[in-house]
C-alpha cells in the first residue's frame, strides 16, 4: 500500500484543522452521510481504509471543499491517491453495466484497433499530420448507449469542433487509433490500465506531431493536462479545451458570429474539472458574450462556486446525482434563462438524463430548459465565412 | 429424458424461489420454487408421495407411478384394495367436486406390474447384522423390506403355513385376491427376504434363540389377532357363536362349508363387516351386524359398509346383545336390548347404556362375535407379559419402538390394537428406522417425527377444474353364484384411470416424485434440512439444471441444508463439499440499495412479476422491491442505470467466478482462440452440456434465469477477457417467461454491436439466437454451428453435422 502519511503531506491534509468549512461546500454533505473533514482524519491508512471505503467512493471530486480551505488542502488529489487503495470488495458498480469502462479497458490492450472516424461527413476537413490535434474522446460511444434514449447526437459536438477549426483555417490531426483518455479508469483507481491508456493516446498523436491538443471535453483536458505527464514525461503538449481556443481567437477577432436571435438568455454551467480543477472560467463566457444578441446570465453558484452536476464521468451514478441534477436545473430555470451551455459532454447528458427521467415519471423539474453544448452552439452560428478562409489550401 | 410431473406457478404464487448459494464459489444458484406437500402426500400415513404418482397416471407413465408409490409402500396391489385412504378425505378436489379415486388409481398401476421382472438391484451396501421379524403381516413386511433396502439381511417368521398375517386370515379374497396377495409377497421375497413359514415364536422357536440364532434385533410384528369373547353368557359353550376372527381364519384356510340360516355379526369394525360378506357368500339366509352405536361410529370403510349393504346386509345400530336364546339344544335367536349413549368415556365417544326393558329378539342361528381383538401374546417371555399395557398390548416406548427387552422392538396391531393396513405400514417404517439406528448407533432412535398434519395449505383452486368430468367409480360386480369369492371391485380401465387421475388439481408447485433426479444429467444437488430446524420445511430440496422446476424450501430465511447423497459431481466439485456437508440456501431476490436509487422507473416499468414499487415522496422517490413477488430473474437489475438493482443470485459476484471459469486457467483450445463463451438463459441451456463436453474447443455456458439479464459492457467484457465469440441465446418474446428478456437482450447484443465495430477491429464474432420452439429448444445447434465457424474444420465432433 502506498505511503498514505506521504500523500496527506503532499497534498497538505495534514494540514486540516478540521474547520469544517469543506463541508460548507460539499454538495453531498447537505444530503447526509459525508464528510470531507472526516477523511482527513484518516490516522492508520491500512486499518481505517475499509471502514472509510463508501466515503471514499462516494466523494464527487468535485474540488467544491478546496476552493474556501484555509489551509489549501487538495483535497481531490487526496482521494485521487486513496482511490488505488481501495479494497476490491468495494468495488465500483458503474453505471449503465460499466459499458464505457470495459470499452476503456479493452482499448487499453494494445492489440485493438482504436475508433474509426465514422462520424466525419464530407465538408470536414481533417489532416494525417500537422501541429494541431484535436482529441475526440468518447462522443461516438456516447451515441450508441444514450443516442435513442436522449434524443442527443453527441457526434455533433467533434463536427463542430472540426468546423469550427476548418473555419479559422486549421486542419486538425484526427486520430483514428485515439483511445479513451482513461479519466474514469484513473479516478477509480485502475492506474495500471490507465497508465497503457495514456501510453498508447500519447503515442498516437506524438508520432503525428501533434503538439498543442485541443479537446471538447473538461474531463479530457483536465486528465491530458495534469494527469497524462505524471505518467508520459517525454510527451507533453500544449492542452487545452475548446473553449480557450475559441476565446483567444475572439479576443483577436479572428472568429466572430451570427446573430443568436430570439432565443432567450443563456447561462452557463462551469463543468468542475475546467472550472475549479484547470481554473478556466471566464473563456467559455468570453465565447458566449461574443455572441451577438446574447444575454448571458449567471447561476447563484457558478465560476468557482459553481455547484457539480453530480455524476463524475461515468464512474458511479445514485440518489446523490439525481438531487443535484435536479437543483442545478431548478438553479438554471431560476435565473430565467431557456438555455444552459455546457463544455463538458458528461455535464451534458446527465443534465438530458434527469430531464428524461423527469418526463418519463411526469415530474415538474425544469423540463422547458435546453441544454446545448458550447462547441456546437458555437459552430451553428459561424459566420458563412471568416476573414481567412479564404487562405485554406484546397482539399487534396 | 422423463420430463418431472410439475405443476409450476400453481397454487402458491407468493412464496419466491430460493436458491443455491454456496459460500465463496458463487456457482449459478438454481433456481427452485417452494414446496409444502399436497395435502394427500400429506395425509398419508406411511408418506407415499400421493400426488405425484397421479400425476405420472395422468400422464400415462404408470411404471414410474408404481415407483414412487413403491418407495414407501411395499405392498401397492393390497393397499389399492383395502386400504382405507385417508388421502382421499383431504384431496382438495372435494371441494369442487368430488375426490380423486386414489385408492383405486393405485390399484390400477399395481395391477399392470404383475407380470413384471425383478426390481432394480438394491441394496447398495450389504450389512451384517441379522435382523428376525416376527409376524409376515403389513407391519413386518413393510419393516422387513425397508431393512432390506438399508441391506441388513432379513428373516421373517411366521406361525402360518403362508405369509400375510391379516391380510390373508383376516380379509377374505373377494376383497383381496389370493392371487395378488401372493404375487406382492413373492415381490418380497425376490427383493431378498427370508420367510420361515409354519414356524410359531413361543412354540417351535423361543424368543431367547433369537441372538442364538445370530439375529442382532427382532421385531414383534405378531398383530392383534385374538378376538375377544362375547360377553354374554353361554358364548363360550354355544355352538352357534363364534369369535368372528377365527371364523374368518377357517374360511381363509379354505373352509368352505356352507353357512346355513340366518346370521347375526356382533360388532362395528372391518372384522365384522368382513366377518358378515364371508358368511353370505357361504350361503347365509340372512346376515344382520348388530352395532351399539350410530351408523357414523361404525368403525369399518365406509366403503365396504355400503358394499355389505348393498349385497343385502342389513345394520342394526344402537343395539347390544344380552342373552343367547336356546331352543333343542341350539340357538334360535339372540335377545338384544336397545341402547341409549350416555357421556363420553375415555375414548371421547359416548357410553352405549342399556336401557332396561327394551329387550327384542333377533332371529339368529350362527352368531359371530366382532367386538374387539387383543394380541396374542401368550408365547411371549414374562418380561415382556409383565409389562403389556392396559389393553393387553405390547408396551414400546414411542419414540424408539423397542419393548423392555434390548433389542427387541414391536410394531403394528400388536402395539396399537387393530389398525389400518397403511397405518400397520406406517409403523413398520417407523419400526425399522428405529432398528437401523439401533444397529448402527447402538441406540434406537426414529429421527423422523410423525408428518404433523399441518394445517392445509390454501393451495389456489383454479378457476375451472380440469375435467369436469364425474369421479371415475370402479363399481361393484354383483354376487353371482359359482363366483362367490371372485372379487368384487371392478378396476380401472387405463382410459379410466388417465381420465380419472387428470381430474387431479395438482395442488402445489412439485410433487418431489424426483423423476427429473435421475434425469437431470448433472448439476444437481439434493439437499435435507437438518433436524430441529423449525423454520425451515422439512421437505427435501431438489436443485436442478434450469429446464426442470425444482422443489424449494419456505420464503423465509437462510437456511442451512445438508448434501443428500443422491448429489452429483458439479456443484460439489466446485464446492469441496460432500455429502453430509451443509451449505447455505437462500431466497433468489433482487433487492434495491437505497442510496443508489436515482428513483427513474425502469426496473417498475420492466418487472414482469409486478414487484416493484416507488416509495417515498417526490423527487426522492426510491424503488423497493418486495421480497414475495421477486421471482430473481434478475432484469430490473439490467435496465437500472445506477446498478442500484442488486440480486443475490446471477450477482456480480457469481458472474466474475463464471468468467474465471471460462477465461483462467484453462488450458489453450485448438487453435490458440479463446472460449466461445454462451449466454443462454434456463430454458434454452436445458442440458446442453455433455454434448458440447464432447468438442474439443472450449466452449462455456453461462446460465441466466433470463438472458434479458445481459448488458452491452458484459458483452464487451466477455471479448476484454479474450472471447473468440460470443453466442447469446434465449427464447421468443412470445415464449419469454419474463415478458422483455428477449426485447431487452436484443437491445444490448444490437448497442454491444455498435460499440464494437466503433472501438475493435471488425473480427469479434456476436451471435444470437431465438427460439419460438415449445420444446425448449437446447442450444446446441447454434453453439455447434458457431463452433464450425470459429474453428473451420470440426475437431472433436462425433458425426454431428451443424445444421
Amino acid at each position: 500500500m502506498r505511503d498514505l502519511i506521504q500523500l496527506k503531506q503532499s497534498t497538505q491534509a495534514a494540514l486540516c484543522l478540521e474547520c469544517g468549512k469543506c463541508s460548507t461546500m460539499c454538495p453531498l454533505a447537505r444530503f447526509g452521510g459525508f464528510s470531507a473533514a472526516r477523511m482527513m482524519s484518516i490516522q492508520d491508512p491500512e486499518a481505517e481504509i475499509d471502514s472509510h471505503a463508501a466515503a471514499v467512493q462516494r466523494c464527487l471530486t468535485c474540488g467544491a471543499c478546496e476552493v474556501r480551505c484555509p489551509q489549501g488542502v487538495r483535497y481531490t488529489e487526496f482521494i485521487l491517491g486513496l482511490r488505488p487503495e481501495l479494497p476490491e470488495k468495494s468495488r465500483w458498480s458503474c453505471p449503465h453495466g460499466a459499458v464505457f469502462q470495459e470499452s476503456a479497458r479493452w482499448a487499453a490492450d494494445g492489440s485493438v484497433n482504436g475508433r474509426n472516424t465514422a462520424w466525419l461527413e464530407d465538408d470536414l476537413v481533417v489532416a494525417e499530420e500537422g501541429e494541431v490535434g484535436l482529441f475526440v474522446g468518447c462522443l461516438p460511444l456516447f451515441d450508441v448507449v444514450f443516442g435513442s434514449e436522449l434524443e442527443v447526437q453527441m457526434v455533433e459536438i467533434a463536427r463542430s469542433a472540426v468546423r469550427l477549426l476548418n473555419h479559422l483555417g486549421i486542419e486538425p490531426v484526427v486520430v483514428a487509433d485515439e483511445r479513451c483518455c482513461g479519466h474514469d479508469l484513473l479516478w477509480s483507481g485502475e492506474e495500471g490500465t490507465f497508465e497503457k491508456l495514456v501510453v498508447a493516446n500519447t503515442t498516437a498523436f506524438q508520432e503525428r506531431g501533434v503538439s498543442h491538443l485541443l479537446t471538447t471535453c473538461a474531463e479530457c483536458c483536465r486528465t491530458w493536462s495534469l494527469d497524462y505527464p505524471r505518467y508520459v514525461e517525454s510527451y507533453q503538449p500544449r492542452v487545452q479545451h475548446i473553449s480557450e481556443f475559441l476565446a483567444e481567437r475572439v479576443e483577436s477577432d479572428e472568429l466572430r458570429f451570427r446573430d443568436v436571435g430570439e432565443t432567450g438568455a443563456m447561462t452557463f454551467h462551469d463543468p468542475c474539472r475546467l472550472g475549479r480543477q484547470l481554473g478556466v472560467f471566464d473563456a467559455p463566457r468570453t465565447v458566449m458574450a461574443s455572441l451577438p444578441g446574447s444575454e448571458v446570465v449567471e447561476m447563484e453558484k457558478s465560476g468557482a462556486d459553481a455547484q457539480c452536476c453530480g455524476t463524475p464521468g461515468f464512474i458511479q451514478c445514485n440518489r446523490d446525482s439525481r438531487r443535484l441534477q435536479a437543483q442545478r436545473l431548478e438553479s438554471a430555470a431560476a435565473t430565467g434563462a431557456t438555455k444552459m451551455v455546457t463544455a463538458c459532454p458528461k455535464c451534458l447528458i446527465h443534465f438530458r438524463c434527469a430531464q428524461a427521467e423527469d418526463r418519463l415519471n411526469e415530474r415538474q423539474g425544469a423540463a422547458e430548459l435546453q441544454i446545448e453544448d458550447l462547441t456546437v452552439l458555437a459552430a451553428s452560428l459561424l459566420t458563412t465565412k471568416s476573414k481567412t478562409e479564404k487562405d485554406l489550401p484546397s482539399k487534396s | 429424458m422423463s420430463a418431472p410431473v410439475c405443476n409450476p406457478g400453481s397454487g402458491a404464487p407468493e412464496l419466491a424461489g430460493c436458491s443455491l448459494l454456496i459460500p465463496d464459489v458463487q456457482s449459478e444458484p438454481l433456481p427452485i420454487l417452494p414446496v409444502e406437500p399436497a395435502p394427500c402426500t400429506q395425509a398419508c400415513p406411511a408418506g407415499i408421495n400421493v400426488k405425484a404418482y397421479v400425476s405420472l397416471i395422468a400422464e400415462s407413465r404408470f411404471t414410474e407411478a408404481l415407483q414412487v408409490v413403491r418407495q414407501h409402500c411395499p405392498l401397492p396391489g393390497i393397499c389399492g384394495r383395502i386400504c382405507h385412504h385417508p388421502c382421499e378425505a383431504v384431496c382438495r378436489r372435494g371441494t369442487v367436486d368430488e375426490p380423486i379415486a386414489i385408492r383405486a388409481l393405485k390399484r390400477f398401476v399395481s395391477d399392470l406390474a404383475v407380470a413384471e421382472t425383478a426390481p432394480a438391484p438394491w441394496p447398495l451396501v450389504e450389512r451384517d447384522s441379522k435382523v428376525a421379524i416376527v409376524g409376515s403381516g403389513p407391519a413386518g413386511l413393510t419393516a422387513a423390506y425397508d431393512l432390506r433396502r438399508a441391506g441388513y439381511p432379513v428373516t421373517i417368521f411366521e406361525a402360518e403355513a403362508e405369509a400375510g398375517g391379516m391380510l390373508r386370515y383376516g380379509i377374505t379374497e373377494y376383497r383381496l385376491p389370493r392371487d395378488v396377495l401372493n404375487s406382492e409377497i413373492d415381490y418380497l421375497s425376490r427383493v431378498g427376504l427370508d420367510f420361515e413359514t409354519g414356524c410359531r415364536v413361543g412354540l417351535d422357536l423361543q424368543l431367547e434363540e433369537m441372538l442364538e440364532r445370530g439375529f442382532v434385533a427382532t421385531l414383534l410384528a405378531v398383530g392383534a389377532q385374538r378376538g375377544r369373547p362375547l360377553r354374554v353368557a353361554g358364548a363360550e359353550s354355544c355352538a352357534g357363536v363364534e369369535d368372528a376372527l377365527a371364523f374368518l381364519r377357517r374360511v381363509n384356510h379354505g373352509d368352505r362349508s356352507p353357512v346355513k340360516g340366518r346370521v347375526v355379526v356382533i360388532g362395528g369394525g372391518s372384522t365384522a363387516v368382513e366377518a358378515a360378506r364371508s358368511a353370505l357368500r357361504l350361503g347365509a339366509e340372512s346376515v344382520d351386524i348388530v352395532y351399539r352405536r350410530y351408523r357414523e361410529e361404525l368403525l369399518a370403510d365406509e366403503e365396504e359398509i355400503r358394499a355389505a349393504e348393498s349385497e343385502g346386509i342389513a345394520f342394526r345400530f344402537l343395539v347390544a346383545p344380552s342373552r343367547l336364546l336356546m331352543g333343542d339344544g341350539a340357538l334360535q335367536a339372540l335377545e338384544c336390548v336397545r341402547v341409549g349413549l350416555g357421556e363420553p368415556d375415555a375414548s371421547g365417544r359416548r357410553r352405549p347404556i342399556q336401557i332396561p326393558g327394551s329387550e327384542f329378539r333377533v332371529e339368529a342361528d350362527r352368531v359371530l362375535a366382532a367386538i374387539g381383538q387383543a394380541a396374542d401374546l401368550d408365547f411371549m417371555p414374562a418380561e415382556i407379559l409383565e409389562q403389556l399395557t392396559e389393553n393387553e398390548l405390547l408396551r414400546t416406548d414411542p419414540l424408539t419402538a423397542m419393548t423392555g427387552l434390548q433389542g427387541v422392538f414391536a410394531a403394528g396391531d400388536a402395539v396399537s390394537g387393530p389398525a389400518t393396513v397403511i397405518d400397520a405400514i406406517a409403523a413398520g417404517h417407523k419400526a425399522a428406522e428405529a432398528i437401523h439406528h439401533y444397529l448402527k448407533e447402538g441406540r434406537p432412535s426414529i429421527a423422523s417425527q410423525p408428518p404433523e398434519m399441518r394445517a392445509p395449505v390454501e393451495y389456489g383452486l383454479p378457476d375451472s377444474p380440469p375435467v369436469t368430468a364425474e369421479r371415475g367409480r370402479p363399481g361393484l360386480r354383483s354376487l353371482k353364484s359359482g363366483a362367490e369369492f371372485a372379487e368384487v371391485e371392478r378396476p380401472f380401465g387405463e382410459a379410466e384411470a388417465v381420465d380419472e387421475a387428470r381430474r387431479c388439481l395438482r395442488c402445489g408447485p412439485c410433487g418431489e416424485c424426483r423423476v427429473c433426479a435421475p434425469s437431470c444429467r448433472r448439476r444437481h444437488v439434493m439437499l435435507r434440512f437438518p433436524d430441529g430446524d423449525g423454520t425451515a420445511s422439512r421437505t427435501p430440496v431438489l436443485l436442478r439444471t434450469p429446464g426442470n422446476i425444482a422443489m424449494g424450501l419456505s420464503s423465509r430465511s437462510t437456511a442451512q441444508a445438508q448434501l443428500l447423497p443422491e448429489s452429483r459431481p458439479r456443484l460439489l466439485r466446485e464446492v469441496s463439499a460432500s455429502e453430509g456437508d451443509l451449505v447455505e440456501v437462500a431466497p433468489v431476490r433482487v433487492q434495491i440499495v437505497e442510496e443508489q436509487c436515482r428513483g427513474c422507473g425502469r426496473c417498475i416499468e420492466v418487472c414482469p412479476f409486478e414487484a416493484i414499487t416507488m416509495s417515498g415522496t417526490e423527487p426522492d422517490g426510491t424503488a423497493r422491491v418486495e421480497p414475495s413477488l421477486c421471482r430473481g430473474c434478475n432484469l430490473c437489475c439490467a435496465v437500472c442505470p445506477t446498478a442500484a438493482a442488486e440480486p443475490n443470485a446471477l450477482s456480480v459476484a457469481w458472474w466474475g467466478s463464471r468468467l474465471s471459469d471460462a477465461f483462467d486457467g484453462r488450458a489453450e483450445s485448438v487453435n490458440d482462440a479463446g472460449p466461445i463463451v454462451v449466454l443462454a438463459c434456463q430454458r434454452r441451456a436445458g442440458s446442453v452440456e455433455p454434448t458440447l463436453y464432447q468438442h474439443s474447443a472450449h466452449v462455456e455456458v453461462i446460465r441466466f434465469r433470463c438472458v434479458g439479464q445481459v448488458d452491452a459492457g458484459m458483452l464487451v467484457e466477455l471479448y476484454r477477457r479474450g472471447a473468440s465469440s460470443v453466442l447469446v441465446a434465449g427464447c421468443q418474446t412470445e415464449r419469454c417467461r419474463f415478458g422483455e428478456g428477449a426485447q431487452l437482450a436484443t437491445e444490448q447484443v444490437a448497442r454491444a454491436e455498435q460499440l464494437l465495430s466503433l472501438i475493435g477491429d471488425g473480427t469479434h464474432r456476436l451471435r444470437s439466437d431465438w427460439s419460438g420452439d415449445r420444446a425448449g429448444d437446447p442450444v446446441e445447434r447454434p453453439v455447434l454451428r458457431m463452433i464450425a465457424e470459429v474453428f473451420g474444420a470440426r475437431p472433436g465432433l462425433s458425426g454431428q453435422q451443424p445444421s
